[in-house]
């Protein structure tokens, strides 16, 4: 589920729109607060210069009455008036030093300061004004602004996961209906469909794509197989009317026993490449997989190695078995004792006299692996993987009997079964290594 | 014996028709499913003889029709079709052997005399023999004259199949299938080498020969004459 494409979508559309409301508080923080301090700022600026006036008109003794009249009005700013040499004449911030023009001032020195905004001017005469407000109502402004998109963000995230989380889970579900479609049809259930909500919507439509293609596999399959039946019938009935009147010849006049005895092999030699192909079309459909079963690999060797053991020593060939106990495949024993057959006949029949064909199993971590390694000619790099195309020989086998399909057989199994197959240079010789997925 | 050919191939069907009675057999013969449905099932035939490939009713619903009516009568299922699953539904549906054509005459002889029936006393045997030759099934010993004969396991499966077929026609494919379960024809002759030995240990050194090659079908293991 964590590693879900939708729900990875949705945790960064959630975390993106999360960033956008920390950059919108931003934004909204500052700018009130600058817009807050101009109008304080221009109000600080109206008052000085209303009091400058009244300096000018009245005299000093207008600016005291003005600064202790202000001081008693509630929500008035605080005001300031000292002598020529600094002496506290009237108002709350009378004994504040100050240099002239703007600055920002802590008052206080209690338990909490209070950051005051304050403007100096000089009055006539050497008399200094001081106009401040408290910074404290911006403050309290800050926090309503933070606190509000504070709730905001904490929404978001909240409704953003809840959300990604229900909308992922759906998606989820329905790709993991696909991968499970998927899974079953190459394991051999061609009758498999992913289900179709009928929403229309994006998945709907590649549900129903993956279908229409899941529809055209079956049907190639079916004509494929059909083509195998056809073939297998029509073309084995007159076959087997020939090998019964070459046979009823060979009964008759014994001159021509030979020739037809040849007949007879070459009609073999045919049939036997024929059975061989459709084989190899019947593994390659797959349907053989849903027959698997566990399949103790050490066992399968042993059968064919000592199948094969007196056929070897006619033919001066020393073939050993070396096998792990308990490597176990989930396969199809018959297919994989024939692939195994093919191999020790390939080596058999390749290595040439006096050479030693050794079959191993052997698990590597949680694989197995079955190796027929022989020490003959081997086989040029260039041509080794060309061997398990059909029909594919080397120019040096092409007067030994074989069909060319044999390790097209090999092939085809080792697919079937999800293994790799490998030919690989034994120095010297020839190595064939096929590698079995890991045990689930 | 009496055997019925279910064939919808007339020219490969006469073929086998006077081929197995030439062999001495009594051919029945029918060419469409519905036929060979009737006679199966009113006839008492040593062995059947089936193909899987029929007009009108399949091979394998014939098979499956007169299993259920209680015919026992063994069946040998010919089949165009060389399929693992193909050999496997055949046995399922009630077969007891199956052959892919096209197939050597020789090959269909041996199966169906191994096929037929015999005594039910053999059932319960736990020594098979011929002649002074003898197998202990439980005990898994071999001896001739007396004279115990050590065996290799797979020799010793190769010599009850022989002995369980004794003086009937074996053929290697019939050998290869029950003593080593391939069903698939390797191209190197494990058979004739693996009964090459069999031979050197049961026959050499005694006065006369109980395994004989026939050419062109197989083996035979019998009394001597």
């Amino acid at each position: 589920m964590f590693r879900s494409t939708s729900l990875r979508l949705a945790g960064l559309y959630t975390t993106v729109f999360a960033l956008a409301v920390v950059a919108l508080g931003a934004i909204t923080l500052f700018s009130t607060r600058h817009a807050l301090s101009e109008q304080f700022d221009a109000r600080i600026r109206a008052e000085s210069a209303a009091l400058v006036q009244e300096y000018r008109s009245e005299g000093l003794k207008g600016v005291v009455d003005a600064v202790h009249e202000r001081d008693h009005t509630p929500g008035s700013l605080d005001f300031g008036l000292q002598g020529p040499s600094g002496e506290p004449l009237a108002g709350r911030l009378a004994t504040t030093r100050a240099a002239m023009g703007w600055s920002l001032l802590r008052r206080g020195g209690q338990a909490r300061e209070e950051p005051v905004r304050l403007f100096a001017v000089a009055l006539p005469d050497g008399y200094k004004l001081l106009v401040g407000d408290d910074e404290e109502r911006i403050e309290a402004l800050d926090g309503t602004v933070l606190r509000g998109f504070g709730m905001a963000f904490i929404g978001v995230v909240i409704l953003g996961v809840a959300g990604g989380y229900a909308l992922s889970g759906d998606v989820h579900r329905r790709l993991a209906a696909i991968t499970g479609t998927a899974e079953a049809i190459i394991d051999g259930d061609l009758a498999r469909r992913v289900p179709v909500r009928g929403s229309d919507d994006d998945l709907d439509r590649l549900a129903l794509t993956f279908n229409r293609m899941l529809d055209r596999i079956a049907a190639l399959m079916e004509s494929l197989r059909q083509v195998s039946n056809d073939i297998a019938h029509d073309l084995r009935t007159p076959l087997t009317r020939l090998r019964q009147k070459l046979e009823a010849g060979l009964a008759a006049p014994p001159e021509r026993g030979p020739a037809l005895e040849g007949a007879l092999a070459d009609l073999d030699s045919i049939l036997d490449t024929f059975a061989a192909l459709l084989r190899i079309a019947q593994i390659e459909g797959g349907a053989r997989r849903a027959a698997f079963r566990p399949c103790d690999l050490a066992s399968v060797a042993r059968t064919v190695t000592e199948a094969f053991a007196p056929s070897a020593e006619e033919m001066h060939r020393a073939l050993s078995l070396a096998a792990e106990t308990g490597v176990i495949v989930d396969g199809d024993a018959e297919l994989l004792t024939q692939m195994l057959v093919n191999l020790v006949e390939n080596a058999l029949r390749h290595a040439g006299p006096n050479t030693r064909i050794a079959v191993e199993v052997a698990r590597r971590g949680r694989a197995a692996t079955l190796l027929v390694t022989d020490n003959g000619p081997g086989v040029p790099e260039a041509e080794r993987e060309r061997l398990f195309d059909r029909f594919y020989r080397l120019e040096r086998s092409r007067s030994t009997p074989g069909s060319g399909l044999g390790l097209a057989l090999v092939a085809a199994v080792a697919r079937l079964h999800g293994a790799e197959v490998e030919l690989l240079d034994a120095r010297p010789g020839l190595q064939a290594r096929v590698t079995f997925p890991e045990a689930a | 014996m009496k055997l019925l050919i279910v064939e919808d191939d007339r020219e490969a069907a006469s073929y086998l028709k006077r081929a197995l009675s030439e062999a001495g057999h009594a051919v029945d013969y029918a060419a469409a499913g519905r036929d060979g449905l009737l006679l199966a099932a009113g006839e008492p035939y040593d062995v059947i003889i089936l193909d899987r490939m029929l007009p009108e009713i399949d091979g394998l619903a014939i098979l499956r029709t007169i299993r259920a009516s209680g015919v026992k009568t063994p069946v040998l299922l010919l089949t165009a079709l060389g399929g693992i699953d193909d050999r496997v539904e055949g046995l399922e549906a009630g077969g007891d052997d199956y052959l892919v054509k096209p197939f050597a005459f020789a090959e269909l002889l041996a199966r169906v005399n191994a096929l037929a029936r015999r005594p039910p006393t053999q059932e319960l045997r736990t020594e098979l023999a011929v002649a002074d030759l003898k197998l202990n099934l439980l005990k898994r010993t071999v001896t001739r004259g007396g004279r115990r004969i050590e065996l290799q396991p797979r020799e010793f499966q190769l010599l009850e199949y022989l002995l369980r077929h004794a003086g009937r026609v074996v053929t290697r494919t019939m050998l290869l299938e029950s003593v080593w379960d391939f069903h698939f024809d390797p191209k190197t002759n494990i058979v004739e080498t693996h009964m090459s030995r069999l031979r050197g240990k049961v026959d050499r050194g005694h006065g006369c020969e109980l395994i004989h090659t026939v050419r062109g079908a197989g083996y035979i293991l019998r009394e001597p004459d």
